[in-house]
């Protein structure tokens, strides 16, 4: 019976995933994820859509936020390059959907540049802010460029096929969503691993110790946004995609917020915390819709026609409580959970 | 533990409910639901609450008179907040979970162009009232009707009347940096192309600005004697009013979202006079103060302080629908409800002009005119 997590080997301590329960549990959970399309009907269906979506563009963030201590409060506006770089290229230019989420990718990542470029001076609040400015810039010049992206009439956008494969229906875009967001899972795993990860997390932790040590802080930070846009630009062209229409108004402000709430609510600085801080943000006010249901039919009227306002309400009052009582976020309470199941019954 | 096993058991229900859909759902022995995703948050919902209030006076009129064909209408309402992801998920749960027999409203027009693939998939009859743009009838999509008439058409109605009004006079324009603002410029520079209009201003605002001194001075320096508003509703007060302060009235037109009296309350002396174009009838005329007849007992008072001209037009699309399927009898599908929705003739809502659909068309072409503000009775007027 395994009774702690002790490390041996340098090795060890870099490895993805540490034991055989965890890899069968993932395993399992995987499987579930890729016959839940198959069962659950299409309004559930569509939360399933938009976590494994925002569970993209969230680790996305985490790159730059979590593990590089860099805010962005204008990640929204790398979503929304993202689904414009996919929509310009597929739906307008007619090239296939590949080079359209390649596109999708590299757009952000280049505007990432601009915007990472005042980062190497800037900090906390005052980068929050440029980057706060980038997304509304950003809105402008897709607005201005109409010749290329329309203006404010946005583009249609349809379901893609790739290498003969439809993925026109619900069910087929939902795996399409699911090979990403693990694909993306895995990557930003294997980022924080190397000596890349290794890199961001030190410029987190303290910028002048990381300096001493040899870390070119410059290239860094730009490595971070780059790698950051990129990822979140890719969830904007599967989030436009859902959409099946592209124009700035479906990519409102609020996305930042949400991002940077699953990030706290989750776990800053961790995938798992990203992925599960993104479950409880989506789900969270149907979950509460759902509960209250079950004692009151006026109770129900209320989440479903004060819906958005409510769930404004409850982003606030779940960061707030985490903030408060659980600072290390949900993957906390799942370390800890885990701790007490093996040291169970010492304390530690 | 057993009230955990039962909560986790209605949300298991709740989520594999869509593998018993039946073929056309929403209908018992004893009730049809009608679902609406709307507005109903946020500074759109003064036309997401508005166009609900109508779809519930047309639905609660039905009521009292018996429902369809002894069925009684249940309405089903969600809200998106005006964010497209939610309206595409609020159209979801209607359809899937709330199980409902037909669609009214839905929100704003990118909105609606964003739920067009999950409306067209689903097959449900749905009739649009909130936004008609062309997307949602261009190309006709077999289930969904579209009551009302396109931006382009009103704004082109509008500009001819003043052109007409006015001949030899200095234009003056200004928009909003949306699709709604670009919707706007086009009809007006087709007819400024048409009848060489000579425009001497010619501005854009970002949607969301509250400040229009400068555009106002700029519009006020380019002594335009005809002025478009191509504003909604608090763009356009702060126009008329920065206008009023800069001691100039030119000729104003404005388009029928921001056609809303309490509007006309808020521009003071500054709105009188202004001229709009819609496809409803105003209040102040016959119609519109027989239809706020009908519908005072039929809401609560503060959903009757709520109504405005989408009130109309959520009425109009709700009776156009129920008259649909009340000619399908008592075997109520979707097929006979569309086929009956396309056979609509001249259907009398009394708000507006008669409705009518056809084999292929989808879109009800409304007939427009145009109405002057009167600031004394805070009320639109028919222009004759």
């Amino acid at each position: 019976m395994r009774t702690g997590d002790y490390k041996q080997s340098y090795g060890e301590l870099v490895t993805l995933i540490d034991s055989p329960p965890v890899w069968l549990w993932s395993t399992v959970l995987v499987l579930a994820l890729v016959v839940a399309p198959y069962v659950l009907n299409a309004y559930a269906l569509s939360f399933l859509t938009i976590i494994l979506i925002t569970v993209v563009g969230a680790l996305g963030l985490n790159i730059l936020t979590g593990y590089t201590g860099l805010i962005s409060l204008g990640h929204v506006g790398f979503l929304l390059t993202g689904a414009y770089g996919y929509a310009v290229l597929v739906s307008k230019y007619q090239l296939p959907p590949l080079v359209g989420f390649l596109g999708a990718g590299l757009v952000p990542a280049a505007a990432s540049l601009i915007v990472g470029a005042p980062s190497l001076r800037l900090k906390g609040l005052y980068l929050a802010i440029t980057t706060l400015a980038f997304s509304f810039i950003i809105n402008t010049v897709i607005l201005e460029m109409r010749w290329l992206t329309n203006g404010a009439r946005g583009i249609a956008v349809q379901r893609p096929e790739i290498f003969g494969v439809s993925f026109e229906s619900d069910a087929a875009f939902t795996h399409l969503c699911l090979a990403t967001a693990i694909l993306t899972l895995f990557a930003t795993l294997n980022i924080r691993r190397s000596r890349v990860g290794r890199a961001f997390v030190a410029i987190r932790d303290n910028d002048t110790a990381a300096r001493v040590m040899g870390i070119n802080l410059h290239a860094y930070k730009l490595l971070a946004f780059v790698t950051s846009a990129f990822i979140t630009g890719i969830a904007g062209a599967l989030y436009g995609i859902y959409l099946s229409f592209v124009n700035v108004e479906g990519f409102p402000f609020l996305l930042s917020i949400e991002a940077l709430a699953i990030l706290i609510v989750g776990g800053l600085g961790s995938a798992l915390g990203a992925v599960l801080g993104t479950v409880l943000i989506v789900l969270l006010p149907e979950a509460t819709r759902l509960v209250f249901s079950l004692f009151s039919a006026q109770m129900d009227a209320m989440f479903t026609t004060g819906a958005q306002e409510l769930k404004s309400m409850l982003y606030g009052l779940v960061i707030i409580l985490f903030l408060r009582f659980q600072p290390r976020g949900l993957v906390g309470v799942w370390h800890d959970l885990k701790r007490t199941w093996v040291n169970w019954p010492l304390r530690y | 533990m057993r009230n955990h096993l039962a909560t986790v058991s209605l949300l298991t229900a709740a989520l594999l409910s869509g593998g018993a859909l039946a073929a056309d759902p929403g209908v018992t022995d004893t009730e049809i639901l009608i679902g609406d995703v709307e507005p109903l948050t946020g500074p759109p919902a003064l036309l997401g609450v508005a166009a609900s209030i109508g779809h519930k006076i047309a639905i609660a009129e039905a009521n009292n008179a018996g429902g369809i064909n002894g069925r009684k209408i249940k309405y089903v309402l969600e809200d998106d907040g005006y964010v497209t992801a939610r309206t595409i998920q609020g159209v979801k749960k209607v359809i899937e979970v709330d199980k409902v027999f037909a669609m009214l409203g839905i929100s704003g027009s990118g909105q609606s162009i964003a739920v067009m693939p999950v409306l067209e998939k689903a097959g449900i009859p749905t009739v649009i009232d909130v936004a008609p743009v062309k997307l949602l009838w261009e190309p006709a999509r077999k289930n969904v009707f579209v009551v009302g008439q396109s931006y382009e058409e009103g704004i082109i109605h509008l500009v001819n009347y003043l052109a007409d009004k006015n001949p030899g006079k200095t234009w003056g324009l200004i928009t909003q940096d949306d699709d709604y603002g670009i919707t706007v410029r086009d009809g007006f520079d087709s007819v400024v192309k048409a009848k060489k209009l000579k425009v001497v201003y010619s501005g854009t605002y970002k949607k969301g600005q509250q400040d229009f001194s400068s555009d106002m001075l700029q519009l006020k320096e380019s002594r335009a004697d005809v002025f478009l508003a191509g504003g909604i509703i608090a763009e356009n007060i702060a126009m008329m009013k920065e206008l009023e302060k800069l001691n100039v009235k030119p000729v104003t037109g404005i388009f029928w979202p921001g056609r809303i009296e309490p509007v006309l309350k808020l521009m003071g002396p500054a709105g009188d006079g202004i001229y709009a174009v819609d496809y409803v009838e105003p209040f102040a005329g016959e119609a519109g103060k027989a239809f706020l007849e009908k519908a005072k007992p039929l809401v609560t008072e503060a959903e009757f302080k709520g109504i405005n001209r989408y009130t109309m037009t959520g009425y109009a699309a709700a009776k156009v629908l129920i008259a649909a399927i009340e000619r399908c009898g008592k075997t109520v599908t979707w097929a006979c409800t569309i086929s009956e929705l396309e056979k609509t003739k001249n259907v009398e809502t009394g708000v507006m002009a008669p409705i009518s659909f056809g084999p292929g068309v989808r879109f009800s072409n409304q007939k427009l005119q145009i109405m002057q503000a009167d600031a004394a009775t805070l009320s639109f007027k028919p222009v004759k």
